[in-house]
């Protein structure tokens, strides 16, 4: 997905290579906007604003901000 | 899909929800419990370790599901100076560490044999509202979309809830509130099946390790973090990988399956009802924030919410003034101790390691009746009242 302007880019990786579906992300979210369907997530880009919580709350490092 | 339409609906499978919707069954209600897992229980977010004093209250009989029975615990100051509790001696029932999943399929049991309706592959993706109130969920099962209505619907769906989030009501969570988790089960390691294990301070920076045994040399393996104490990426596997690394009786184990999820450690929330709806479990935050054990309050305050909803809907009073009798009952049974426990959890993570290590050695010669945490609460008061001063007057 492109990155708006003036945003950084954010990465999921659920492919499964680092992501294990836990939905740490998903619950500390404040603008729930990262969802968790059993083994894909996604989020919603034009609502993220890169705070980056879900970024430390990820046990695995799956989440990557750039 | 057909529409459906019921008494009591209840949003997840896990313990909180299988326990509403089994006392709202009995309680003379209709009751349809979706879950948007294709298996009840599975896969496993959780430690496993749970105490069993309470089983009794909520009508849970001990089944296969329980691996072992520990006679106590052992807490582990960060220079390895160890609190031992052992309770066996004074015939005081202690905790099992249980097959989680095979414990949530018994409740889903025991719901279903009361007469609760249960759907799988069911996930809510939206609240449905009128004038205000929430009157049921649109739904998704296997793919194809419905309704379901209900004058009473219930967010039991966990740590990443979403019907409360939709239904306006006061879960989010802050970086203080959230712990990171990350276990292994791992087979090959010298554990000692009497005992559950905690390891605190640096070692996991606003958490513990927790060592809890499932057979001879096999246990699970885990740590929670804090999020406002640590800086970057994967920061739970680091330091769970960095404690086995210099832990010989682990750091020869073999990993059989990784856990991971978000623990809440906050303090109770506001508001757990409105109009049409209620939320139980770690939907609601009810997750002890001091252990960041959830089973039995969820099951405690299942219960209470059970009861109440089918309540509601036989005398159609779904309203959030009728469902001030679940805010009491469960608040009143649980409210304080969670706020207590908030309070020492906020005081303990910002002890240094010479501190913690002062206090276990402090309390090695204290004689505890009894394991939990208000006890141990009380012995440190005894010692270091200094520790315990922000939260003397609830111990």
């Amino acid at each position: 997905m492109p990155a708006l302007s003036g945003k950084k880019s954010l990465h999921i990786e659920s492919s499964g290579q680092l992501c294990i579906y836990c939905g740490a992300c998903v619950g500390v979210c404040p603008l729930n906007c990262i969802y968790l369907d059993e083994t894909r997530i996604t989020f919603d880009e034009r609502i993220c604003t890169r705070c980056e919580i879900c970024v430390k709350a990820c046990p695995v490092g799956a989440i990557e901000i750039g | 899909m057909k529409d459906l339409t019921t008494d009591v609906l209840v949003v997840g499978a896990g313990p909180a929800g299988s326990m509403t919707a089994k006392w709202a069954a009995k309680s003379g209600a209709r009751v349809l419990m979706i879950e948007k897992r294709q298996e009840i229980g599975s896969p496993v977010r959780c430690g496993e370790g749970m105490s069993k004093d309470w089983l009794k209250e909520v009508g849970i009989k001990p089944g296969k599901w329980v691996n072992v029975e520990v006679e106590g615990a052992r807490i582990y100051s960060p220079s390895e100076k160890v609190l031992e509790i052992n309770e066996r001696n004074a015939g005081n029932e202690v905790g099992y560490v249980v097959e989680r999943d095979g414990f949530d399929k018994a409740l889903a049991i025991d719901a279903a044999n009361a007469g609760v309706e249960i759907r799988l592959k069911t996930a809510a993706t939206q609240v449905l509202r009128e004038g205000g109130r929430v009157v049921g969920v649109r739904a998704k099962q296997f793919g194809e979309p419905f309704e379901i209505r209900a004058p009473v619907t219930i967010g039991a769906d966990g740590f990443e809830s979403q019907v409360g989030r939709w239904a306006g009501l006061p879960t989010n969570l802050t970086l203080k509130d959230m712990d990171s988790c990350l276990q292994y089960r791992m087979t090959d390691v010298d554990c000692d099946v009497r005992y559950c294990d905690f390891y605190l301070g640096s070692v996991a920076p606003g958490g513990y390790v927790w060592i809890f045994p499932k057979d001879t040399g096999l246990a699970n393996v885990g740590i929670g973090v804090q999020l406002s104490k640590i800086q970057g990426m994967a920061e739970a596997r680091k330091y769970l990988d960095a404690w086995i690394a210099k832990h010989p009786a682990y750091s020869k184990g073999k990993t059989i399956d990784v856990v991971g999820g978000g623990v809440s450690i906050a303090p109770p929330i506001r508001q757990a009802a409105a109009d049409g709806i209620m939320l139980v479990g770690d939907a609601a935050r009810m997750i002890d924030p001091l252990t960041g054990g959830g089973i039995a309050n969820g099951c405690i305050a299942g219960k209470i919410c059970g009861e109440v909803a089918a309540e509601a809907a036989l005398a159609k009073t779904p309203t959030k003034e009728f469902f001030q009798k679940y805010e009491k009952g469960w608040r009143g049974r649980l409210e304080e101790k969670l706020y207590r426990n908030w309070l020492a959890k906020e005081k303990l993570c910002s002890l240094s390691d010479e501190t913690f290590d002062k206090v276990v050695d402090a309390l090695e010669g204290v004689k505890l009746e009894k394991l939990s945490v208000h006890n141990i609460l009380k012995a440190v008061h005894t010692k270091y009242p200094e520790i315990t001063r922000e939260f003397e007057s609830f111990l």
